[in-house]
């Protein structure tokens, strides 16, 4: 696309116009102002209409029946705000938020801090960096279902990584409720680490080297250099990944899903695996509505969150 | 991946009753559907199937074989088998159905029907005879007020299956008793061996086939026949002792190995343990008789008994009843006719769904149906649980057939903590009578068949 200067920010949207020559006028971009208002939202309509169907239609009927006990089938009966109270006090919503949390603080901490400082050492290759960024890469463009399966068969005692490492032979990763979050939580950032990773080091490449060059001649060193120049400067993405973080983290489903099924005894439980099973197997629609009503709030959270730090700290993203 | 769940039982069922279909085409026998009686329209019908040699057989069998005696015609789509109970059920619930609508047993087809949303079958079934041509309590279980609403399409039963190699090997016989069955346990655990099969990794309802077996054979059919009609409880002793016999058995390690195992243990991994020799047993259902001839290198090694008694008060043999799949008619359905006939030529002749389950090892549907009707190519072993079940006293209930939704629901989920040690047999099975008092009173649960024994009381 192509901006005209006319009206700032405006859209070059039809034909031509006429620069060249003396006396030549600077023409608009497009008839009256109606008529460019007008075709924005054409050109917007596409995605509205999507996000009115797929997303902000089911969203607001979720809504309603997170008010009903309704089982997919018959008429929906209100029920004011049981379902949120009957969730506020169950032991297996509870369990699993804890395990959301738990979740999110790991992916916080060990992802990101793999892929900062994987970044940063990248960043410092001069030959063999594309080779790395691949290779981190790969198990991100893997389908999920196919590298939990494979990891479910490395964690089996019997013929995974049991069967070759002796002080392992006794240890069972999925079987265990007391490792199972971990073992899922380290097979799901084996996907994860290397897309952070690729993501930070595209930032920071963007960092002015004259700020590097500058930092060595005050003597700075590689640590220095880390926290002073680079996390400072790839901050709007360190930030903007933190945040999805959090909301991916309340959304995760799928290795839970392939690996444990929220097992053993709800140990891997989080809350889109009790969504998924009081919608699905115990044909809980309104129930699992308000779950899901949670899941929302939280999300929301997170984002209002970040908007007030934003505003607080004057951050310009 | 093998398949391991209920939906297996419900695709069994499927593919059953479309070879049955087709059988009755190359018989030239069965019912007559060539007359506008039976529909002149398209029917849309989603088939799953454990196998492609599956598939192949009920397009075949039913499938074409309809479209060539009939003036209506069926399209049938192909789904995962895993997946298509769930497809279904959002289908139903967003008006999107098939015409024929698939259920994974008499439980979820009456939840279709009770919300209007499959239609009552009474004058397809008295056209086609249902009534005589289905085993009664089959019959009974696919009615919702006493009006028939779906059409039972394959069923089997729970049962102990070993490799008659390795019982030879160590001098082990089919247990008949809880002592029998304890000592080979006992042995095989010496002998490094998994004693008993179970687990329920990838699918979580697997619990479900070994709580009805010990149910059973512990607790009887009669007491589950009253706990079924609301005239005993969950929490009554005899169900207790039933869990706290499976406990028992995790904490030997003989049930998968032990408590961590037996999350980690799917359905193939206890197969294929009976094939190799590490697994001595494994109570599982006998929709199992399609896949075991393919695990075993010789398919004549593996072999079936009746569920071994597991506990004084119970007679050795119960066959615990279970309907996999069960077929209704979509209310939107724009020719019902075309597919109430479509379902009575895949359930309801005895030589097509023979022919189908002698072709596939699927399980037939509950037809009447005697020994002499089978045909020689049908595996002998399959044949004797075909012939030994009507001709037993002795007959219980499979949870996923006989028990109401959210009480089979948490059957399922809680039993993780059972295993693990987190909760008491007691805590459980409170729950368990809290969910089922719930349903019961809220008149969804289904109308169990009387306890042989206390038949013409």
């Amino acid at each position: 696309m192509t901006s005209d200067s006319t009206v700032p920010g405006a859209v070059l949207l039809v034909g031509p116009t006429r620069r060249d020559g003396p006396g030549a006028r600077r023409s608009r971009p497009l008839g009256t102002r109606a008529q460019r208002r007008l075709l924005a939202w054409l050109f917007v309509a596409p995605l509205l209409i999507v996000n009115l169907l797929v997303i902000t239609g089911p969203g607001l009927a979720s809504v309603f029946y997170s008010f009903t006990d309704w089982d997919g089938l018959s008429t929906p009966a209100f029920v004011g705000l049981a379902n949120y109270a009957e969730m506020l006090t169950s032991s297996a919503v509870l369990g699993a938020l804890g395990h959301n949390l738990l979740w999110t603080l790991f992916f916080l901490v060990v992802p990101m801090s793999m892929g900062l400082v994987g970044a940063f050492l990248l960043s410092r290759l001069r030959r063999g960096q594309a080779f790395f960024r691949v290779l981190y890469f790969i198990p991100y463009v893997l389908a999920t279902v196919v590298s939990a399966a494979v990891w479910r068969q490395i964690l089996d005692p019997e013929s995974g990584i049991g069967s070759v490492v002796p002080f392992l032979r006794d240890v069972n990763f999925l079987g265990n409720p007391d490792l199972a979050l971990g073992s899922v939580a380290f097979v799901n950032n084996w996907q994860w680490w290397g897309f952070l990773l690729v993501i930070f080091l595209a930032a920071m490449r963007t960092v002015e080297p004259s700020l590097y060059e500058a930092a060595r001649l005050d003597g700075a060193g590689p640590v220095r250099e880390f926290w002073h120049i680079t996390l400072p400067s790839i901050r709007p993405t360190f930030i903007f990944l933190g945040l999805m973080t959090v909301i991916w983290s309340f959304l995760v489903f799928d290795y839970i899903y392939v690996l444990t099924q929220g097992g053993p005894a709800g140990s891997t439980d989080v809350l889109s695996t009790v969504l998924y099973r009081e919608a699905f197997q115990n044909q809980r629609h309104g129930y699992a509505s308000a779950v899901a009503m949670l899941l929302a709030a939280i999300s929301a959270a997170a984002v209002l969150g970040y908007l007030a730090l934003r505003r607080r700290l004057r951050w310009d993203i | 991946m093998r398949i391991t769940k209920r939906a297996l039982i419900s695709v069994s069922f499927v593919a059953t009753a479309s070879l049955a279909l087709a059988g009755c085409v190359s018989s030239g026998g069965g019912s007559n559907n060539n007359n506008s009686d039976g529909g002149t329209g398209e029917v849309t019908y989603w088939g799953a199937f454990y196998a492609p040699t599956t598939e192949e057989a009920f397009q075949e069998i039913f499938v074409d074989g309809f479209n060539a005696e009939s003036d209506a015609s069926v399209d049938m789509e192909v789904k995962e088998l895993t997946t298509i109970g769930q497809l279904t059920d959002t289908a139903v619930s967003a008006g999107q159905a098939p015409d024929i609508v698939y259920s994974d047993g008499p439980t979820s087809a009456s939840d279709f029907a009770r919300a209007d949303r499959t239609l009552p079958l009474g004058e397809y079934a008295e056209q086609y005879g249902w009534e005589d041509k289905f085993l009664p309590w089959a019959y009974e279980l696919s009615t919702v007020d006493g009006e028939v609403s779906s059409v039972p399409a394959s069923y089997g039963s729970m049962a102990l299956f070993y490799n008659t190699e390795v019982f030879k090997e160590h001098g082990w016989t089919p247990p008949t008793t809880l002592a029998e069955f304890e000592t080979i346990a006992k042995e095989a655990d010496e002998a490094g061996m998994v004693p008993i099969g179970g687990g329920n990794a990838g699918y979580q309802g697997m619990s479900e086939w070994l709580i009805t077996s010990v149910f059973n054979a512990a607790v009887g059919p009669e007491k589950l026949y009253d706990a079924l009609t609301g005239e005993a409880s969950f929490t009554d002793p005899e169900f207790v002792s039933a869990i706290e016999l499976i406990q028992s058995w995790i904490d030997k390690g003989w049930l998968a190995g032990g408590s961590e195992s037996y999350f980690t243990t799917d359905d193939t991994a206890n197969v294929t343990g009976l094939a190799n020799g590490t697994t001595a047993m494994y109570m599982t259902g006998t929709w199992t008789f399609n896949s075991l001839g393919e695990v075993f290198d010789d398919p004549s090694q593996w072999g079936w008994a009746p569920l071994p008694s597991l506990s004084d008060a119970v007679e050795p043999g119960v066959y615990p009843l279970a309907i996999g799949t069960q077929l209704s008619v979509s209310a939107d359905a724009a020719d019902p006719a075309a597919a109430a006939s479509f379902i009575d030529y895949v359930a309801g002749d005895v030589d097509r769904a023979l022919s189908y389950t002698a072709r596939t090892g699927e399980n037939p549907p509950p037809l009447q149906m005697s020994a002499d009707q089978f045909p020689e190519d049908v595996d002998e072993r399959t044949v004797q649980l075909y012939t030994d079940i009507p001709e037993s006293t002795n007959v219980g209930y499979a949870t996923w057939t006989f028990f109401p939704p959210k009480t089979n629901a948490y059957l399922i989920s809680e039993f993780d903590k059972v295993v693990t040690g987190d909760a008491t047999a007691e805590e459980y099975l409170a729950g368990m009578q809290d969910a089922f008092d719930k349903e019961f009173d809220a008149g969804t649960t289904l109308v169990p068949f009387t306890p042989s024994s206390r038949a013409g009381q």
